[in-house]
């Protein structure tokens, strides 16, 4: 996947790609994901047939699309990456500008697929599946709202030509697959899972 | 000890330092005159001469406010309004806490944290007692429940002004400046006053006795206490005001 | 750190000191005497309220009569962190609204629950329409005073990032931000009576908790570190 394409120069270079801290960000946020489908599962095996009722309303297609919209992004940045320790900056830029703009598409088609939902009388407390959909889903969101800030950090960083630091922008990108990795796991609880 | 006091004339050295007289007596006069006009809203206030008893009944409590809306209102309103005008005598004695020969200036930031948490608790008690006598036909079990937490948020949380004697006294004993900012009895004082407040703790519990919030202890002591302290620190500040103008 | 022995640092260990005793108390009240953490259900009755209240009056008006004294502490500890942000190579406003937005904060988000908790215990024989009012009141404000404690986590977390003379190590940031995520998840605390996200569930209560519990180690820990790693001539500015 695209995050083994950050992680590539492991092998001569002993190092861990970005710095350590933002990988105890990382690690730390996946394994509180990791927790939140825990209560989930546990939830879920209580009142399965209403969650499989429940997850019938969503549109496996819009999920599938927001997949590819993210898998998409995290393949540019990773591009990006590899741009910026060829020495291409310019190049790095524009693909790290593209990844930005699959995140984009991504949270308006999150907005839109929210908007249906609730046109048709969906909302956080109709019952427990909607709440873990709408609240795991937001809590993603704000995720890939942060990552683009952090995108934008990760630019700033690029067009600067005293700055322009490989580790930044490393770990700019290691967070971006995590939101990637995040959403899969929720893709796969939420639509997919029956 | 000695090191710091030289460490920190060295760090004084390098500026001159400005008139920073005026603005502190504005802050003690704003504080001198606001707090006589609290005194006057104190004893108009009819809920204080004797302070009302925790174990009325609502409906005594109800009628209470009936009869006497518009003193409780007046009153409380001035409490309102002066209450935070007190604040710039506390920050005086935050930036005089700054001027001390302290190891660092960690105690002054503590002052004002505690300062400002103090005074919040005070501005909610107060809107309390305005909001139990803004509809005076309210069932009676809500005005008596808006009575209960106006004089326990009034007489209990007494942890900001503790903190801030103990910083304040900490500040004081740690000051290694030739002639100290404040004098070195300010602290045991400081501490004997946050002592005689502490019980007043206890106004949330009781409901007789002299711990209870009409108490000679958790109401007539703590107010005292306070009065004295303003009082106290009052001259105290002028002295300081007055030491650090003939410095400069 | 040669140079840091013969600083003094008195004022500075005093308000390091005080950190363990307060979240001490904090825990000794908070957990055993007043049942605040964790958190009894919200799924009950007014009856069932007045119950819980009937059982534990003693111990909560024990604790909460303590907490009125030390909750001090807190002030103590604003100063203090605000003392090392403001060592930091950032500008002052951020320690400034540490101090600004946890001074806020420990009054809806600590010290409304033990008035109301109080208000509650005071008159046992109160409406029971009203004490399940004052539960709700008291248990809706400790958990979700959300915007106060979000700020001072996020200030905190962007000082360390942009902080060039590594008061904290960089990874605290993050740990920082997860506790503004914590703060996020708790917002459906205001919806849900009971399941994962109702002020006593799995993700709003517990999974914060123990993320709020890493991060105070740390921060402790930290704290004595950076105590102990400021040299002797070290000018923090007024």
């Amino acid at each position: 996947m695209a995050a083994e394409t950050s992680t590539a120069s492991r092998a001569d270079g002993r190092t861990l790609p970005g710095d350590i801290n933002m990988w105890v960000f990382v690690l730390g946020d996946m394994v509180f994901f990791g927790a939140y489908c825990v209560i989930f599962m546990f939830y879920r095996t209580r009142e399965q047939d209403m969650f499989l009722q429940s997850q019938r309303h969503l549109s496996l297609a819009t999920g599938v699309i927001n997949t590819l919209f993210l898998l998409t992004s995290s393949r540019f940045v990773a591009l990006a990456v590899q741009a910026v320790r060829d020495g291409k900056h310019e190049r790095a830029t524009r693909l790290v500008g593209v990844g930005g703009l699959f995140g984009i598409a991504f949270v308006a088609l999150k907005i839109h697929e929210w908007y249906v939902l609730s046109h048709h009388g969906f909302a956080l407390s109709t019952n427990d599946f909607f709440m873990f959909y709408f609240a795991l889903t937001a809590i993603h969101v704000f995720h890939v709202l942060l990552g683009m800030f952090v995108l934008g950090l990760v630019v700033r960083e690029l067009r600067r030509d005293d700055l322009q630091r490989t580790w930044v922008v490393e770990a700019g990108a290691t967070y971006w697959h995590m939101v990637d990795l995040i959403w899969v796991l929720l893709f796969a609880i939420l639509y997919v899972m029956r | 000890m000695l090191a710091a006091a030289s460490l920190w004339l060295a760090s004084r050295s390098a500026s001159v330092p400005p008139m920073k007289a005026t603005a502190q007596w504005i802050s003690l006069w704003l504080a001198a005159f606001f707090g006589a006009v609290m005194l006057v809203a104190f004893l108009i206030f009819p809920g204080f001469f004797p302070p009302m008893s925790p174990d009325w009944s609502a409906q005594h409590v109800a009628d209470f406010y009936a009869h006497h809306a518009t003193l409780i209102r007046a009153s409380m309103v001035i409490f309102n309004l002066c209450g935070l005008m007190l604040v710039p005598f506390f920050m005086v004695i935050v930036y005089q806490m700054k001027r001390m020969a302290t190891p660092t200036q960690v105690l002054a930031y503590c002052y004002l944290s505690a300062a400002v948490s103090g005074f919040t608790l005070f501005a909610i008690a107060d809107l309390m007692w305005l909001i139990a006598a803004f509809r005076p036909l309210r069932d009676p079990q809500l005005v008596m429940l808006l009575n209960d937490l106006a004089w326990i948020i009034f007489t209990a949380p007494v942890g900001a002004i503790v903190a801030q004697n103990i910083c304040l006294a900490i500040a004081v004993r740690l000051d290694a400046r030739p002639v100290p900012v404040f004098p070195k009895w300010v602290g045991p004082f400081s501490l004997l006053i946050g002592a005689a407040i502490v019980p007043a703790c206890c106004g949330a519990i009781f409901r007789s006795g002299p711990l209870a919030w009409n108490g000679l202890i958790s109401f007539w002591l703590r107010i005292f206490a306070y009065g004295v302290y303003f009082v106290v620190m009052f001259v105290v500040l002028s002295k300081a005001i007055r030491r650090e103008a003939a410095e400069a | 750190m040669s140079e840091a022995a013969i600083a003094d640092k008195r004022d500075l260990w005093f308000c390091w000191w005080v950190l363990p005793f307060f979240y001490s108390f904090f825990g000794l009240i908070f957990v055993l005497l007043t049942r605040v953490m964790p958190p009894p259900s919200p799924h009950k009755t007014d009856a069932q309220i007045a119950t819980f209240f009937h059982s534990h009056t003693t111990t909560i008006q024990i604790g909460f009569a303590i907490l009125m004294v030390v909750i001090g502490g807190s002030g103590i500890l604003n100063g203090f962190v605000a003392y090392e942000m403001k060592r930091m190579s950032v500008n002052p406003a951020f320690a400034y609204t540490y101090i600004a937005t946890l001074a806020v904060g420990a009054i809806p988000g600590c010290l409304m629950c033990a008035f109301s908790f109080l208000a509650a215990t005071f008159r046992p024989d109160r409406n029971v329409h009203i004490i399940a009012m004052l539960y709700d009141v008291a248990l809706l404000t400790f958990v979700g005073s959300l915007g106060c404690f979000a700020t001072q986590y996020l200030v905190l977390g962007i000082a360390v990032l942009l902080d060039k003379n590594q008061i904290f190590p960089k990874w605290f940031a993050y740990v920082s931000f997860w506790n503004v995520i914590t703060e996020l998840l708790a917002a459906p605390v205001f919806v849900f009576k009971k399941g994962p996200f109702s002020w006593n569930g799995a993700i709003s209560f517990w999974e914060g908790t123990v993320i709020f519990v890493i991060y105070l180690n740390c921060f402790i820990l930290l704290l004595r570190k950076a105590v102990q790693s400021q040299g002797a001539t070290e000018v923090v500015a007024d």
